[in-house]
């Protein structure tokens, strides 16, 4: 007989006495028979006892409940079936269109790739975002890390990003919405439904209304929806907001299940958890995942153990800056924090190699001058410095781009740039071609053309 | 911690500049009264000196020096440039080569060249990286300018107007208005006219003993030494005062900084002091 009984309930962390010789494995599911409630194991404890989270809201249990071990790890449906559908950290949907009738169903846990499984991929992916293309270009096949503090606009930037890249992409999505908001969720699947992608996009959602154990293994759920995908040998996208929350879950549950808190009252085995999910993120032989994950940056901080353990894994990473923001220029890429690991001229070719060096030079300058600035004023600049900062003003507007998912508040339609103009653009202001056009011209505009234009309307209108 | 010690580090950077630009306020302050006084005093003899010129170019003497004579037109202007030795000190050359620049390029659409006669190291500087035709240049006027040599290095200028290479010499330099105001002035020098400035009642034709031809051309020579050597220390008075004032707004800007960043680095501090606290409280608690 190998059912158990509910001994210790501390709130997401469920005590399960099994007899000597049925104790279950770590990561096996049980099932709580009265409230088909799903408990994954993760640690024996001895003499028949294991520590679970449960994933799902632990009220009105009592102790002396049955269990039973399902003998397997959480499977969710994956494969084809699950496109255009919405379902939670089990598998089970909740879009209200009736059950998902997947032929094929995988355990949520697995093992990473081994090396000789894993190729590196060096093809651009364009983005037609002017600061990201140039700063910190993306690999298909890469991994992309988009930082940033509260309110600076990471989710708005992602869903920019999944509008042009999604939805120009032929290929299949997945998206895990990992303890953000409800109603974010609901936005991005109705502009799915208008951008008429659906049928190519999978979603597992487990917000921040649900309990801790929900929002650990959500990532993961995402994760192997994605996973299943690549071994049928296609391209996936797999979108992740926000990474922060499946640590800050983990943070929840750590000291419940009995262990010390590290560093800023992070679970100890931080890096550990962040290398299972971030390990298993990665590109094949047989296909690829393009992922691009949100993380949240407690109190703007990146040197916080979260964000700090995250960067390792990335290929890029796009910084959003709270300074950045507050001179009103979005998206609020940092251009000197961002970068790339395709940012090698072998790569993205020597001319945007030389275009991005040579802007982040200008800016790194002008950041210097500053403070010269700021006490002696712009009268004390030699002509060449002054001519800089004049330049470095005007990019860090240009850097600004309206965006498609922000029109309804900006007012404007969104602009996708290629890089090629990207980069033609940013040359001529390094190169000083446009030094006569004022700083205005460079704020929310596509390419240096409507730049030009913008100059000119605004002469118009002065005149 | 981090954090806090690179704030620290900046503190103690912006209050050594702080030192450094104080004390170039005060030693602005104590030479801008020598400097004023200096200015002054040489005043009364050009304003009269402008007076005379004024009346032989509006009356007709006997004689008519080459410098008197109106071109009937102008091709080329030479532009004597007079600017300091030294920054920090505000807007001063920048207004004065934004004047410059505007009417040069006025004259340019009108399409009359120009030249320049540069005084001081800022000109001398600001010329070679915005380009210019330059004629002479004369760096290191320094504090104490004397006549000769001022107008030793300028006599390609009015050579050249005597050639009728150039038809027109103006005197670019800044003038004092009070110790708070200075302001760049584009004034013509050459051919001598009645300037603007004066107030003139009346006019009349001197009598001229020895004869006008060898005291109208020391005249005319004195009057340009006059003229030159006035708006140089006038240039320098108006350093002093605009050094002093841009020093003393540097100082305050800094003071200002140091004040954010003082209160900065203690919010920092704080909140690591807070978190630690946190955090060995809770692991306490965890045991």
């Amino acid at each position: 007989m190998s059912n158990g009984k509910i001994v210790q309930i501390i709130g997401a962390v469920i005590d399960v006495e099994f007899d000597r010789d049925s104790v279950p494995n770590v990561f096996d599911a049980l099932t709580v028979v009265e409230t088909e409630l799903t408990l994954e194991v993760q640690q024996q404890l001895g003499d028949g006892i294991v520590r679970t989270i449960a994933l799902g809201s632990s009220e009105g249990l009592s102790r002396g409940l049955e269990v039973v071990n399902t003998r397997q790890p959480i499977a969710i449906p994956v494969g084809e079936d699950t496109l255009g559908r919405i379902m939670d950290v089990l598998g089970k949907p909740i879009d209200e269109k009736g059950p998902i009738e997947a032929k094929i169903k995988q355990p949520i846990h697995r093992k990473a790739p081994s090396y000789e499984d894993q190729v590196g991929g060096n093809e651009l992916l364009e983005t037609g975002i002017k600061v990201i293309d140039l700063m910190c270009p993306f690999a298909r096949g890469g991994k992309v890390g988009l930082f940033g503090g509260a309110g600076v606009g990471k989710t708005v930037t992602m869903l920019e990003l999944i509008r042009n890249i999604a939805i120009e992409h032929s290929g299949l999505s997945v998206f895990a919405g990992v303890g953000e908001r409800t109603r974010e969720g609901n936005d991005f699947y109705y502009e799915m439904m208008e951008a008429g992608v659906l049928d190519k996009i999978s979603l597992v959602f487990g917000q921040m209304n649900e309990p801790p154990g929900n929002r650990l293994r959500v990532a993961l759920s995402g994760l192997t929806l994605a996973e299943q995908f690549r071994d049928e040998g296609r391209d996936v996208l797999l979108f992740i907001d926000n990474i922060y929350r499946y640590t800050l879950a983990g943070v929840e549950v750590s000291a419940l299940l009995g262990r010390m808190p590290s560093a800023v009252g992070y679970q100890p085995n931080l890096a550990e958890d962040m290398g299972i999910l971030q390990e298993r993120i990665t590109t094949t032989k047989t296909g690829s995942i393009t992922s691009v994950q949100a993380i949240y940056v407690p109190a703007d901080d990146l040197t916080d153990p979260s964000p700090a353990t995250t960067f390792a894994h990335l290929d890029s990473t796009v910084t959003l800056s709270r300074a950045i923001t507050d001179l009103g220029i979005y998206p609020a890429v940092d251009p000197l924090d961002s970068t790339s690991r395709q940012l090698d001229p072998n790569i993205v070719g020597q001319e945007h190699y030389s275009v991005a060096r040579g802007a982040q030079e200008v800016l790194q300058r002008y950041q210097e001058l500053k403070d010269i600035i700021a006490i002696l004023g712009m009268d004390e600049l030699s002509e060449e410095d002054k001519a800089l900062v004049y330049r470095a003003r005007k990019m860090q507007q240009f850097f600004s781009q309206p965006m498609f998912v922000a029109s309804q508040f900006t007012g404007r339609e969104g602009e996708y740039v290629s890089r090629e103009d990207t980069v033609r653009s940013f040359k001529a202001i390094l190169d000083g071609e446009v030094d006569d056009l004022p700083e205005q011209a460079f704020n929310m505009v596509g390419n240096i053309d409507s730049a030009r234009e913008k100059a000119e309307s605004l002469t118009a209108r002065a005149a | 911690m981090a954090a806090g010690r690179e704030i620290k580090k900046k503190i103690g950077s912006i209050q050594n500049t702080k030192k450094v630009t104080s004390a170039m306020q005060m030693v602005a302050a104590s030479k801008m009264r020598r400097t004023q006084q200096r200015m002054h005093a040489a005043r009364p003899y050009a304003h009269r000196l402008r007076q005379i010129i004024g009346h032989l170019a509006s009356a007709r003497p006997e004689y008519t020096h080459q410098y008197m004579t109106e071109p009937e037109e102008v091709k080329r202007i030479s532009y004597i440039v007079i600017s300091t030795d030294k920054g920090q000190c505000g807007g001063l050359n920048a207004n004065l080569f934004r004047a410059l620049l505007r009417d040069i390029n006025q004259r340019q659409q009108q399409s009359i060249e120009s030249d320049l006669a540069l005084l001081g190291n800022k000109a001398i500087t600001f010329f070679r990286s915005v380009g210019g035709n330059v004629k002479a240049a004369m760096p290191d006027i320094g504090e104490l300018p004397e006549v000769e040599p001022l107008i030793g290095g300028l006599k390609v200028v009015f050579d050249d107007f005597v050639n009728d290479q150039v038809q027109r010499v103006d005197l670019v330099s800044n003038t004092f208005v009070n110790s708070m105001t200075q302001r760049p002035h584009v004034r013509q020098l050459l051919p001598l006219n009645k300037s603007d400035d004066l107030q003139t009642t009346h006019y009349w034709d001197y009598i001229y003993e020895p004869e006008a031809s060898v005291l109208i051309e020391g005249l005319v020579q004195r009057y340009i030494e006059s003229q030159v050597y006035q708006a140089v220390i006038e240039n320098v008075a108006c350093e002093q005062s605009a050094r002093m004032i841009a020093m003393k707004n540097a100082t305050d800007n800094a003071a200002a900084m140091i004040d954010d960043l003082n209160l900065l680095y203690n919010n920092v501090r704080q909140a690591s002091i807070t978190q630690e606290i946190a955090e060995i409280v809770g692991g306490a608690a965890a045991i």
